[in-house]
């Protein structure tokens, strides 16, 4: 009997152990990196995400609790591009995860592989705040999404090779309801292409160049300053003179100061979400068709 | 041109209507010596915001504005009972702890807010710029009504401010007016914070009547350099922000601390001055 029990609870915990390694624990910096980490891996992932949706990327609170998950992770999938600049290095230093640093496979930065847009010529201070390698919103173009997806596939399947076809399975549904959606919200925005869209921060560069609406009016006169009243003057003068009468903002953004240009200019304020995680836009294509119907709709609205 | 002065309009009349009844309240403040108390309300006003956001008010709600005023009446009612006449517990010190603490709780509490920081943020920096003019009405309203109380009851206001002793003498109840002087002041702070931010609010409450104290005595002087100080700092204030493209608040706080110096200056090289 006792031989029995003892063999039995040895089965029992050989196969809790293998159940329990045969997650991986991966942890994203930004929650649109999760979703697209989640559509290709799905329930093979112990997936934990940083930054909340609602959270501004480029200064993320550290908690407590990340040390720990990053201690345990497997894998850590990163912008990159310097978004994580102001808060990420610290937390690794103190998590002390051999297999996330730089070279390793476990450490995966998403930026790797993609064509950056505004990569500075000149590079200080005088500029505000700005994004040395280039604009780190990479993932606010669906097509950029695509080679990201197959980026962390590829990665993925490198740490645990029995759940690789897999991955690549769940990477080619993505792919393919990727390129059938992208044609569908084009179609959605072509009626507007060429429509400029004033915005808070300059985030949206990629989408813009995507879908064909300008966005080069910004509501923070530097990024990472506050607004001042000669800023926002010339930017109702603008909106005047061109006849923009939509005004995009992110839910870590001030909407007030929206709401004051709006005011003057007879303008629509969207709330754009930053990252998918908010009600109704969990997935990268919910919250993708979410900024693209309710732009479109705005769009149609106005005279 | 025609678009800087549609957007400063609101801003600049809040800064000529709003500051007379504060530089009213510096005086007294200034007297007590308790500069800090406004800071430390401000604080416990923002952490009654803090729960409204946990609590998923909008910020400019009125429940959200329920909750900062009762946290400020709570903090009045502190500050009554701590005013000691003890100097080895000084009530400064009773203040700055209640600031630093209401300050750390509203940051915990913040910790568990999807939008947490940024409202902390601009409690701290105030956003002027971006005043509507329903808050500005709304205000204006509400000091000229605190201001009316201040004027009939002036008589034992002003007495437990600038001369305590002559009322327990008299046998006033010190408590009950103190209480309703800090609950009136905090709901006054409450309410300029959330258009001028904590800066804001405590440089008018004190820079005006600090210079006022430098240069005269009696009680009326010192309202009228007061409130020609606050105007004139204002005014040069909004003027820098928009010419030199600087934050509003910031430059306004950054004129009064001028305005300070120039005083200081100038009663420097009189005789018999305080200095």
């Amino acid at each position: 009997m006792k031989t029995f029990l003892r063999n039995f609870l040895t089965v029992l915990l050989g196969i809790t152990a293998v159940a329990a390694s045969a997650r991986l624990h991966v942890v994203a910096t930004t929650p649109d990196l999760g979703a697209i980490a989640a559509a290709i891996g799905g329930d093979d992932l112990d997936l934990t995400v940083l930054a909340k949706p609602t959270e501004d990327p480029h200064f993320v609170d550290a908690k407590p609790s990340y040390l720990v998950k990053l201690n345990r992770a497997d894998a850590l999938i990163e912008g990159g591009a310097e978004l994580e600049a102001g808060w990420l290095a610290p937390l690794l230093e103190g998590a002390r995860n051999p297999r996330l640093e730089r070279g390793k496979p476990g450490r995966i930065i998403a930026a790797e592989g993609i064509a950056l847009l505004e990569v500075p010529a000149v590079l200080d201070r005088s500029q505000g705040d700005i994004h040395a390698s280039g604009n780190p919103h990479f993932l606010t173009d669906p097509v950029n999404a695509g080679i990201v997806a197959a980026h962390i596939a590829r990665a993925l399947g490198e740490l645990d090779a029995k759940s690789a076809p897999e991955f690549q399975a769940n990477l080619k549904k993505f792919e393919t309801e990727l390129q059938a959606r992208l044609a569908g919200w084009q179609r959605q925005l072509a009626p507007y292409a060429g429509r400029p869209v004033v915005t808070y921060h300059n985030y949206w560069i990629y989408f813009g160049r995507r879908f064909q609406l300008p966005m080069d009016l910004f509501l923070e006169p530097k990024p990472g300053i506050p607004p001042t009243p000669a800023h926002l003057a010339g930017v109702i003068t603008k909106m005047r003179a061109d006849h923009l009468r939509l005004i995009a903002v992110q839910p870590y953004q001030n909407r007030k100061t929206a709401e004051t240009v709006a005011g003057h200019t007879d303008a629509v304020v969207l709330d754009w979400p930053s990252f998918p995680g908010g009600p109704g836009t969990e997935s990268y294509f919910a919250w993708m068709d979410y900024l693209v119907t309710t732009t479109a709709k705005a769009f149609a609205a106005q005279p | 041109m025609l678009e800087t002065f549609q957007i400063m309009q609101w801003p600049l009349l809040a800064c000529l209507l709003l500051p007379g009844l504060l530089v009213y309240l510096g005086l007294h403040i200034v007297e007590r010596e308790i500069i800090f108390v406004d800071l430390s309300l401000a604080q416990v006003a923002a952490l009654g915001t803090c729960l409204g956001i946990l609590m998923h008010y909008e910020a400019d709600s009125w429940e959200s504005y329920a909750l900062s005023l009762g946290f400020t009446l709570v903090g009045a009612g502190i500050f009554t009972f701590t005013r000691t006449k003890s100097h080895r517990v000084p009530q400064e010190a009773l203040i700055g702890i209640v600031y630093v603490v209401t300050a750390a709780l509203g940051i915990l509490l913040l910790s568990r807010s999807p939008e947490g920081n940024e409202e902390l943020r601009r409690t701290l920096i105030g956003e002027v710029l971006l005043v509507t003019p329903a808050q500005v009405l709304r205000t204006f309203g509400l000091f000229v009504a605190i201001g009316l109380v201040h004027w009939f009851f002036r008589a034992k206001f002003l007495a437990i401010s600038f001369d305590p002793d002559g009322a327990t003498a008299r046998g006033m109840s010190i408590h009950w007016w103190d209480f309703a002087f800090y609950a009136m002041f905090g709901w006054v702070v409450t309410s300029f914070v959330q258009i001028g931010g904590v800066l804001l609010v405590f440089s008018f409450l004190i820079v005006p009547a600090v210079c006022a104290n430098f240069l005269a005595e009696k009680l009326r002087s010192r309202l009228l350099i007061g409130w020609v100080t606050a105007t004139v700092a204002s005014v040069a204030g909004l003027y820098a922000s928009y010419a030199i493209d600087l934050p509003t608040g910031a430059a306004i706080v950054c004129a009064l601390g001028l305005a300070l110096l120039g005083t200081i200056a100038a009663t420097s090289f009189r005789r018999g001055s305080v200095l």
